[in-house]
């Protein structure tokens, strides 16, 4: 397997914030990867400086084998339209479509085509007029139809109706099977893009708190319902990653079972559910450990 | 698992394609860059020739009619396309430099591209302003004996030395633009208030020198003897300082809003 993005020891600081703490990280070839956390947790910082648009303080960064900052042969081959990406006042989304071929040596303007039907953009309306949907829009386009080796999406997807968001995932699906290619994706709709994920890596204040395959994710956290007294017995000794008790029932959720366990869980009259990869989000970056709270002064 | 390389030469993208396809994207909408600033040119043009037709009309006296035409060779009525060309390289650099960035365009292939493109424009408005120069002198001042492209300012009658001047004042202004709005995308606006804090202090702080070292007629010497010729050749100074350190601080500069 092939390794497009290796990071080792990143840290990013602006002034006295740390904003990305220290992580190391790998991304293979042809994958898509949900890069998740809450707002601020460094997912932007950590797409600017993988696309050497910002510079690390420390650590070191190896995209297609290469340092990429100011790196000619990676950043064409790398796209990334970010989310609140600027755009010259005058411009128009015919101007971003006539000039982005000019960039991406894989352009496909057929697709492109195809998706400005999709989403139903108006081409010749000026950008700054242009509701946060069809702004999004422009940007999840250009992502798609340069199918450049390795594209980052950060939050591709604000103001986007739920049709449209669909319209995205269906595309990039498509796509992606016939152009295998590396898409880093960050989103807060953890739910919607669970099953087109292969790889999650999710970061909270500026460090990993998981880098694991979706498969691996599935299965690594179960919840247990049932009579407390069952469920107590059962859990004790395990991690406990969440805890909710409705009179004398109780659901807990642990880490990850074993075909015994689950054997023994059933034998028990308990019931096992998974743990849904927004869940598994959720219950990993609400956890208070001690040691981040001094990161800030760090 | 191994880290795939960028092998071959065939697959490494050159620098120079990049320079150029960022070259092209100051021109992919070229009515704001071209066709604008000329239409303003045009109706400038036109409510300036009524006028001098109007005065030029209504004077009978030669001596008079003289005076007038000495007069329309004061006119700046043409300048402000150097001040556009200050804000086209303005927001070049403010708003086409983070959608490069985005398209994957280095800093160094930026920089290059966008001064490439800040050259061409120059040349050819330049050669441009210098031809209706040749017709407003040929037409004697648009038949009314106005003057627009001929100025009292420059002196020179000979093509190169109009276009010579021409060129140097696009020049200046478009690497000041470029070189200023380098600071706010690298320093935002803290970077506006200490540089227009350091400029205020540099100018007031040569008056203090020039007046504490009674000098000012020394310098008023120097103005006179460099005259408006000389002092656009000056100009070539903060012109190349400007693009020079324009890019030391675009090298290290990241879009943020």
């Amino acid at each position: 397997m092939n390794t497009v993005i290796e990071v080792d020891g990143l840290t990013k600081r602006f002034g006295s914030f740390t904003a990305i703490d220290g992580v190391s990280l790998r991304v293979e070839e042809n994958r898509i990867c949900g890069l998740l956390g809450r707002n601020g947790a460094g997912k932007t910082t950590m797409m600017q400086l993988l696309t050497g648009q910002d510079f690390r303080s420390a650590g070191s960064i190896r995209v297609f084998g290469e340092d990429p900052v100011e790196n000619a042969p990676v950043l064409a081959r790398t796209c990334f339209v970010k989310e609140n990406q600027k755009y010259p006042d005058d411009y128009k989304p015919v101007h971003v479509f006539r000039s982005a071929p000019w960039f991406f040596p894989n352009w496909d303007a057929g697709f492109a085509e195809r998706l400005i039907a999709d989403f139903r953009l108006p081409l010749t309306r000026r950008i700054k007029k242009l509701s946060r949907g069809q702004l999004s829009a422009i940007g999840v386009i250009v992502g798609l139809a340069s199918r450049a080796p390795l594209t980052f999406f950060d939050e591709p997807y604000l103001g986007l109706d739920a049709v449209a968001r669909q319209t995205f995932y269906d595309r990039l699906l498509e796509d992606y099977a016939e152009h295998p290619r590396t898409v880093v994706l960050s989103t807060h709709l953890i739910d919607e893009v669970s099953n087109l994920l292969e790889h999650v890596i999710v970061i909270d204040e500026g460090r990993i708190v998981i880098d694991a395959s979706a498969d691996e994710l599935r299965d690594s956290a179960s919840t247990v319902a049932g009579p407390r007294t069952a469920v107590e017995a059962f859990v004790a000794g395990r991690q406990i990653l969440h805890r909710e008790d409705l009179g004398g029932l109780a659901s807990v959720t642990v880490g990850r079972l074993d075909a015994a366990d689950r054997q023994a869980a059933r034998a028990a009259g308990l019931e096992l559910t998974g743990v849904s990869l927004q869940q598994l989000v959720i219950r990993t970056t609400t956890i208070d450990s001690p040691d981040t709270e001094g990161r800030r002064s760090a | 698992m191994t880290a795939i390389a960028l092998s071959g030469a065939a697959s490494r993208t050159r620098s120079s394609s990049r320079v150029m396809a960022t070259f092209r994207l100051h021109f992919v909408n070229y009515e704001t860059v071209i066709v604008l600033p000329w239409l303003i040119m045009a109706f400038i043009f036109v409510v300036n020739w009524l006028i001098w037709w109007m005065i030029t009309r209504s004077l009978t006296s030669a001596t008079d009619l003289a005076d007038a035409r000495e007069g329309f060779g004061w006119s700046g009525a043409m300048f402000f396309i150097f001040v556009y060309m200050m804000v086209v390289a303005v927001q070049a650099v403010n708003l086409t430099f983070p959608l490069a960035q985005g398209y994957g365009v280095t800093r160094r292939d930026f920089y290059l591209g966008t001064s490439l493109a800040f050259v061409a424009l120059s040349v050819a408005f330049a050669i441009v302003l210098t031809l209706l120069a040749f017709v407003e002198e040929a037409t004697d001042g648009w038949g009314v004996g106005g003057s627009m492209f001929t100025l009292n300012y420059f002196g020179g009658d000979i093509w190169y030395e109009r276009l010579w001047m021409f060129l140097l004042v696009f020049l200046f202004f478009f690497f000041i633009g470029a070189a200023t709005a380098a600071i706010y995308v690298r320093w935002h606006t803290r970077g506006m208030y200490a540089f227009f804090a350091a400029l205020g202090l540099l100018l007031v702080g040569s008056a203090a020198v020039a007046t504490l070292t009674r000098t000012w007629p020394a310098v008023g010497d120097w103005f006179v003897a460099v005259g408006v010729d000389g002092l656009v050749l000056w100009s070539l100074v903060p012109t190349a300082v400007s693009a020079a350190v324009g890019y030391l601080i675009l090298r290290r500069a990241t879009p943020r809003e």
